[in-house]
């Protein structure tokens, strides 16, 4: 049982950077993007790309102490972030931005649905549909209390998450671009009478999303596998979770995010792991049904 | 500064969707360190005239100088940086900010003078002092109102303009934001001011235009308007 919820934690981590982008892009632009699946995805091969870059160092750099990579790996993860933000951008400046001066909120949805489908197939052009792997080192899980084992990668990607939470707090209360994030959020025509670029919030708000979802797409990469559909795969926890938490809410997302999580992994002994997907849209439901603006949401 | 006026709109023309104007043709002034007031029935397109003026609403035609500079079209986020503040009617706060959180974030290219102004503002208004860690959401209507004052006055403008800032609010709240407004124009800060609520805005003008249809009908001292038979008809025969 505390297995499960360890299991249900790390899962509900990786949805829960997921889940941020999608709702900070809804927050500021009012549609649910589609690839945000794809940013995730695209973060982890871009994190395999760049170690690939540097392979020959990343063999003498040897490992980090238990864990299954040494500091390439952690290099690799922020050339991710950059390089997922810089995609994210890249589709909001070829796709969102132009739709959005002549579309409806309709519009941009089934754009980012199209473009979802069309990332997912670039990407098993481009890399083949095989899965691929950060490592291929079996890594022993090591107890952590009485009847919790995880791995080392394991409590590494607990950690990074914590504290990636942690400065999004701090980025969103204290940096006057978080607050002028927030401000956007909730009335775009103020930010803008008060001096704030909001093209420029936007853009920031897709750098970020983007950054996180990769750090989600590497943490998949490092416990599971990376394959072209794996952040497709993650897309309908991360809606659940962001909806579950109150669409535009990050600090919803990182509740339902884990809530999502939690609630798979605990079902796995009575439904079995092919239905544990389902039941995260049912904690989901039920909540709605009690709490339809989300948990952390505000009624419209 | 230009010995001209302070904002002078010119043959305006100006709506949400080119071909359906709202304001139409509108021509008005506003010297500097005067505080106008611009009445007119529901519908006359006084909150458009100053959205136009304010970056808010595109103009078609028509030209809007600020201290002689021509301002027409320009986007609102770089109005505040001319020495030009609009204070909107509704949702002009940011409720899920702090007071402080909303003060800072209005005076984020103050840079190190940020405390300075912001304690000016809470000498202005020092209810918002007491209540400056409390999210704006919980703050009554008049501290709203205080509060879209302060954020817009916390940049130092030149023009303040504020969009029916008595709309909503109890009789008593009215009476003290208008005495905060003496006390901003004593400040040499020049006031436009959208009002439905007729005597008290002439009451604190020095001059009132009346808009009818999107362009002024009636203009003059606000003493002669507030006994000019013509408003008191109009705003009687839109009442009955």
């Amino acid at each position: 049982m505390l297995q499960l919820f360890a299991d249900g934690l790390i899962q509900g981590a990786m949805v829960s950077l997921g889940a941020i982008g999608l709702t900070l892009t809804y927050s500021i632009l009012r549609f649910a993007n589609f690839t945000q699946g794809e940013l995730v995805t695209g973060g982890a091969y871009a994190a395999l790309m760049a170690l690939a870059g540097f392979a020959g160092t990343a063999q003498r750099a040897g490992t980090f102490a238990g864990l299954s990579f040494g500091w390439p790996m952690l290099v690799a993860l922020l050339l991710a972030m950059l390089a997922t933000g810089g995609l994210a951008l890249t589709i909001e400046w070829l796709l969102f931005g132009r739709l959005r001066r002549h579309g409806s909120a309709i519009t941009l949805v089934i754009a980012s649905f199209g473009a979802s489908l069309a990332l997912r197939n670039l990407i098993a052009f481009g890399f083949g549909p095989q899965p691929q792997y950060f490592s291929r080192d079996l890594q022993i899980a090591i107890p952590i209390m009485p009847g919790v084992r995880l791995t080392p990668d394991q409590l590494f990607l607990v950690g990074v998450t914590a504290a990636l939470v942690a400065a999004l707090h701090f980025f969103l209360t204290r940096t006057t671009l978080g607050r002028a994030m927030r401000a956007t959020a909730e009335n775009p025509a103020l930010a803008m009478l008060i001096g704030i670029d909001v093209r420029a919030v936007v853009r920031w708000t897709w750098l970020v999303g983007g950054a996180l979802a990769a750090v989600a797409g590497v943490f998949l990469g490092l416990t599971v596998q990376v394959r072209p559909s794996m952040g497709f795969d993650l897309l309908l926890p991360l809606f659940a979770a962001a909806i579950l938490g109150g669409i535009g809410n990050p600090y919803g997302a990182v509740l339902g995010g884990l809530l999502i999580g939690l609630a798979e992994s605990l079902s796995v002994p009575w439904v079995g792991s092919e239905y544990r997907q389902a039941v995260g849209f049912l904690v989901m439901l039920a909540a709605l049904l009690w709490r339809p603006q989300g948990l952390l949401g505000e009624r419209a | 500064m230009s010995a001209g006026p302070t904002l002078a709109v010119d043959a305006l023309v100006a709506g949400y969707e080119p071909d359906l104007p709202i304001v139409r043709n509108a021509s008005l002034h506003v010297e500097a360190a005067e505080i106008v007031a611009l009445l007119g029935p529901n519908g006359a397109g006084k909150s458009t005239l100053v959205k136009a003026v304010a970056g808010l609403v595109p103009v078609s035609a028509g030209t809007v100088r600020f201290e002689g500079r021509d301002i027409t079209g320009r986007p609102a986020h770089r109005l505040i940086g001319e020495g030009l503040a609009f204070v909107p009617q509704t949702e002009n706060i940011f409720t899920k900010l702090t007071v402080a959180e909303n003060l800072a974030l209005a005076g984020h290219r103050l840079g190190r003078r940020l405390r300075e102004r912001v304690d000016a503002v809470f000498a202005l208004f020092p209810d918002l002092a007491r209540q400056r860690g409390l999210g704006a959401g919980r703050l009554s209507g008049g501290q709203r109102q205080m509060l879209a004052c302060a954020r817009a006055l916390i940049v130092e403008p030149r023009l303040l303009m504020l969009d029916e800032p008595s709309a909503g609010l109890a009789p008593v709240m009215v009476a003290q934001l208008f005495a905060k407004l003496r006390e901003v124009r004593a400040a040499g800060i020049t006031i436009l001011l959208v009002e439905q609520n007729v005597k008290a805005a002439l009451a604190l003008a020095d001059r009132g235009y009346l808009l009818v249809d999107g362009r002024p009908r009636l203009s003059g001292p606000a003493v002669a308007m507030a006994s000019d038979p013509a408003l008191a008809g109009l705003y009687l025969g839109s009442a009955a």
